[in-house]
């Protein structure tokens, strides 16, 4: 059941949003084009080149040094329309830190961030010739925290808090659109009956409640992109499918594009399966592999990926029972401040040779699933001077 | 605490299935009729806001009442006390008749004669003003300094906080005194700003580090993501959270404003032109009075009224705490034990 | 096998470290009694590693912290929680004195609590850590500390780096190996750990689920492993025990309720729960919410959501059914359960 998406205008790139309303009949803002295609429709929707942020770490003493820490050190990927993708990772890695430069949250060291072919950073310092201004970026651009209590002001009642993207949007609306827009939505995402919970305090949801209502704010600026920061780490195992699948039918409604970030492998499977997405894995700053389900979860090619399959517990105790070698030479990760040569993985490779301490292999894509497929690893060059080289002591 | 979902009615894909219209393919939500609000309802609700929830949280403590009403008297008193009784005039009464002897001169006189309880009505405006002025300049010259250093960082952050630094640095009542007796200020209003000129910069460093830390939660950068802009989101979003302190401050600096208008009328550094309780102090340690039994009472007088006024002004701070408390208001505004539910559930559960 | 001969067994049964008969925690609330654990029965065994596992509000916390009669007022806790030692000498431990109490806590079962990377004092170092609980129960600090070494450097951790260090220049894994540690420095016979690995990353949680079946062979513990997170523990647990509405549903041998689950809330839970090896199509979320403890439905807890429920299932609160030997569950329609996909 999903409803076609009219496609974006040519200038603003903001698709128009209706909603009717059994008394009011809201028309549509803006033109809206219903066939014919877009010059918008060829460009991905958010680009990220070459994206590197770093951070200065003040030394403790007047004489030492500063140090860098290389959060994201040169990350590409393009999200199109209805994009799903998931960052996956463990902590330290950047992947947070990735997520909110591509949403804007954060400036860049090196690199861009292009919006519908805006660069954001030039809009937002307003350089030379804009097509997009800041503001419309901005907002297409949301992100959802990971714990709901404190992305939600602990002063202000749910329904403060869901009017605030409304007032913030492009339309203009009285109070009681914005009423039964935020009431309509309240009932949707299952908090009936709605006029009980626009009155309360966020200390008086749930944790799963006020998830949603982190997840109602966010759709409510009809965003393009909404960057999901470990949105359901907080929540209960059990309760986890259930918010997926709401985010997965609101993204359908809304037609937006997630950029989802996990250090768990089975959340990331089920919604990047579920939406046909694509896993990406980081470490260290780096993307190391990035592809569909199928690759990442069912045939990983890098042997960081194999790792984290092989750390996720299985559901079927004898599953669990088989695995025994672990396939990672140290458990923990170097520090970032001091990174390693080379392949940034090898210090903890089990298949680490020496050419992997010299040679830093770049992302490149195989042949497998049309192109969508990307690993950083030798071993998947058959032709690569790694097979004559000698294993790492 | 539970979840509500959907599944009452059914399966939840069958009940929204019609809550998506095909129009031009685009989503779309209705909304019930019934559940529009009047504008009558929405004043009524904003009334509870602001007025009868706070007004109904502090009436639960004694200390909003008792405060509450020592304050208000001593308005009433500063407002409308000139207008019912005649100024004080030398010589009307026996110098220093002792406090509670006759209805003419309760309080007694001093040593001209002159009614104390006429002089300590009359004191009342020009004190509450130069507290008023006094507490409102400290706060918020204290809040916006400290907002902005705390919220945009960087080289605003650096220059304010230097400023502030040095106030804080420069003792405070020498200060106020030096400034006094060049420039001699008499109007009340004045007054009270100079003494606050010491006590702005403490005010401005604690906010200062309250926003450093609220700046980083995540509902700020929500916020932020939303388009909000800087200003907008200082106040609807950063500001409740500063309020308890900001307002106990409040208080708090006007106590200090009087004690030290009283302190430095009392050493005479300010110019009177009008009497008022440090000015009758003054003249009453002068004349001896804290060693003549005779003429305590004229010492005391003023000092009582100091006191209490005092005292309400405490007992109101530390009950206004409970006014900005989400939690506090929430079981207020629905008459309700969510509270109470709250705080045993999180105790249950252990937290999760 | 009616329920009092399988009572009889079980008291009679040597391997048995703790019993739990009856027990429940209750809260006096002003809109009602919150009973966060409402009569349960349970047998832990000796040297099992026994999971606990239900969503958070359950009340399994509530449950682990009566093992220790440490249920924070005002909740009272009632029925009978019971220490065997090997000879056979029976402690009731919701029945010591205070000072009793302090001896028992530490020194006979030990606890991980829930969020415990936080529970460091962060202006002391470990050493001084260590050094407290020893001091506290009156232990010789020499002897302790070797100890607390040796037991640090099971966890693959290096104790002088380690004991010399502040909490904050621990990383998560470190500290969580470390309070684990500071659990073990007194010898206790059992360890109740609630959400050990809850903020681990997933490496790190992998090496700390086995670092715990290490140290249980090497210390010959009895482990109860209290989580929301089914998958986490189905290899570790020899058994399983599934909490719902704040109580037992369903009790055996790990793969045996893992598999063929007699419980539909379990057989829910299994389907509700990411992993990477179940079609997805066959996954989905638990339908409905847990209920409040005030307001626990009547007859099974369960019924408002569950797809079996009959007129039975509103009105009688089943026993536990006996699916096999050791593998019980509280469902009238247990037999058909097992059928379900």
């Amino acid at each position: 059941m999903s409803p076609t998406t009219t496609k974006p205008t040519a200038t603003t790139g903001k698709r128009p949003w209706r909603w009717s309303e059994t008394d009011m009949s809201q028309q549509q803002t803006g033109t809206s084009q219903q066939d014919g295609p877009s010059a918008n429709e060829q460009e991905p929707l958010l680009s990220v080149n070459d994206l590197k942020v770093h951070f200065e770490k003040e030394s403790q003493s007047i004489f030492g040094e500063t140090e860098t820490i290389k959060a994201v050190d040169g990350i590409s990927f393009d999200l199109t329309e209805r994009d799903v993708l998931v960052l996956v990772g463990e902590s330290g890695c950047g992947k947070t830190t990735l997520g909110k430069t591509a949403v804007g949250l954060q400036r860049p060291t090196e690199g861009t961030v292009t919006y519908r072919g805006q660069d954001v950073w030039t809009a937002k310092d307003r350089l030379g010739d804009i097509d997009i201004p800041f503001r419309e970026i901005r907002q297409s651009l949301q992100i959802i925290h990971q714990d709901p209590g404190s992305s939600l002001n602990s002063h202000k009642r749910v329904r403060s808090i869901l009017e605030e993207p409304l007032i913030q949007g492009s339309e203009d609306l009285d109070w009681n659109q914005r009423r039964a827009r935020i009431l309509g939505m309240l009932e949707h995402v299952g908090m009936a009956p709605a006029e009980d919970y626009i009155d309360r305090y966020p200390h008086q949801l749930s944790g799963g409640e006020q998830q949603r209502i982190a997840l109602v704010r966010a759709f409510l600026m009809n965003p393009d992109v909404i960057l999901g920061d470990e949105a359901i780490s907080a929540l209960d195992v059990s309760l986890r499918i259930e918010m997926m699948d709401l985010m997965m039918d609101l993204q359908e409604m809304f037609d937006t594009a997630f950029l989802f970030i996990s250090h768990n492998l089975s959340n990331a499977r089920y919604i990047a399966g579920k939406t046909g997405g694509r896993i990406g894995v980081m470490y260290l700053g780096e993307l190391v592999e990035i592809g569909t389900v199928d690759k990442i979860i069912n045939d990983p090619e890098h042997p960081y990926t194999r790792a984290l399959k092989w750390a996720t517990p299985e559901l079927d105790p004898e599953d669990a029972e088989e695995k025994d070698e672990m396939p990672i030479r140290s458990i923990d990760i170097p520090d970032p401040e001091d990174p390693p040569s080379g392949c940034p993985y090898h210090t903890r490779c089990p298949e680490a040779k020496e050419v992997c301490a010299t040679e830093e292999p770049s992302l490149l894509e195989t042949d497998v699933d049309e192109h969508r497929h990307q690993v950083a690893c030798f071993r998947s060059q058959d032709d690569h001077a790694y097979w004559d080289s000698d294993p790492i002591e | 605490m539970s979840d509500a979902t959907a599944g009452a009615d059914g399966s939840t894909e069958d009940k929204y299935a019609d809550l998506l219209s095909d129009e031009e393919g685009v989503p779309a939500f209705e909304s019930v009729m019934e559940t529009r609000e009047t504008r009558r309802e929405r004043y009524s609700r904003k009334f509870d806001t602001y007025v009868r929830t706070p007004l109904a949280i502090m009436f639960e403590d004694w200390r909003a009442v008792v405060g509450l009403l020592i304050i208000s008297t001593y308005v009433v008193v500063g407002a409308f006390g000139p207008m019912v009784m005649d100024p004080v005039l030398m010589g009307e009464g026996e110098p220093l008749i002792s406090p509670f002897q006759n209805w003419q001169f309760p309080l007694g006189t001093d040593r001209t004669g002159q009614d104390l309880l006429t002089m300590t009505v009359y004191s009342t405006r020009p004190v509450l003003l130069m507290m008023g002025s006094g507490a409102f300049f400290t706060v918020t010259v204290g809040t916006i300094v400290g907002t902005l250093a705390g919220y945009k960082g960087g080289a605003l952050d650096t220059v304010l906080s230097t400023v502030t630094d040095t106030f804080i640095n420069i003792p405070g009542l020498p200060l106020v005194i030096v400034l006094s007796v060049i420039i001699e200020p008499t109007n009340p209003i004045i007054v009270g700003i100079f003494l606050s000129i010491a006590l702005w910069a403490g005010l401005a460093r604690s906010i200062r580090s309250q926003l450093l830390t609220l700046r980083r939660e995540s509902f700020v950068e929500s916020s932020q993501a939303l388009g909000v802009p800087t200003g907008r989101l200082i106040r609807k979003e950063l500001l409740p959270h500063l309020l308890p302190y900001v307002v106990i401050n409040f208080v708090n600096a006007a106590r200090i404003v009087i004690f030290s208008a009283v302190a430095l009328y009392f050493l005479g550094v300010l110019p009177f032109e009008d009497s008022n309780w440090g000015i009758v102090m003054n003249l009453a340690y002068e004349n001896g009075a804290h060693y003549r039994p005779d003429a305590l009472h004229w010492l005391l007088v003023p000092v009582f009224a100091i006191v209490f006024l005092s005292v309400g002004l405490v007992l109101l701070a530390q009950s206004l705490d409970r006014v900005f408390n989400p939690r506090v208001r929430a079981r207020s505004s629905e008459g309700g034990d969510e509270d109470e539910s709250t705080t045993a559930t999180t105790a249950m559960t252990g937290g999760r | 096998m009616s329920k009092t001969d399988s009572l009889q067994e079980s008291r009679q049964d040597e391997s048995t470290i703790m019993r739990v008969r009856d027990l429940e925690v209750y809260f006096d609330m002003s809109r009602g009694q919150s009973r966060v654990v409402d009569g349960i029965d349970l047998d832990l065994k000796r040297n099992e590693i026994l999971g606990v596992v239900g969503e958070s509000g359950s009340g399994k916390s509530m449950l682990a912290a009566s093992l220790l009669d440490a249920v924070v007022d005002p909740g009272v806790t009632n029925g009978e929680v019971t220490y065997v030692e090997e000879d056979g000498t029976e402690t009731d431990v919701l029945g010591l004195s205070k000072k009793e109490l302090k001896r028992f806590r530490w020194e006979t079962v030990s606890m991980v609590f829930q969020g415990a990377m936080s529970s460091f004092n962060p202006v002391t170092d470990i050493r001084t850590h260590f050094e407290e609980t020893l001091i506290a129960h009156e232990e010789d600090l020499d002897e302790g500390m070797e100890r607390a070494k040796e037991i640090i450097t099971d966890l693959h951790l290096d104790p002088e780096r380690v004991l010399d260090a502040y909490p904050h220049e621990l990383s998560g894994g470190m500290k969580q190996r470390a309070l684990i540690a500071l659990s073990l420095v007194l010898e206790p016979e059992v360890l109740v750990m609630d959400e050990p690995t809850a903020a681990l990353d997933l490496l790190m949680q992998r090496s700390i689920i086995t670092l715990i079946n290490e140290i249980k062979e090497k210390y010959d513990l009895t482990i109860v492993f209290i989580t929301h997170d089914l998958p986490l523990i189905t290899g570790l647990a020899d058994r399983l025990a599934v909490m719902y509405a704040f109580q037992l549903v369903e009790r055996g041998p790990a793969t045996e309720v893992v598999r063929n689950s007699a419980h539909p809330y379990t057989r829910a839970l299994l389907k509700s729960t990411p992993n990477l090896q179940t079609p997805l199509e066959e996954m989905r979320p638990v339908e409905g919410s847990a209920p409040d403890p005030i307001n626990v439905p009547p007859g099974c807890s369960y019924h408002e959501r569950c797809p079996l429920a009959t007129s039975i299932c509103e009105t009688e609160d089943p026993d536990p059914y006996d699916v096999t030997d050791d593998h019980e569950a509280n469902c009238h329609h247990w037999e058909e359960t097992l059928e379900m996909e």
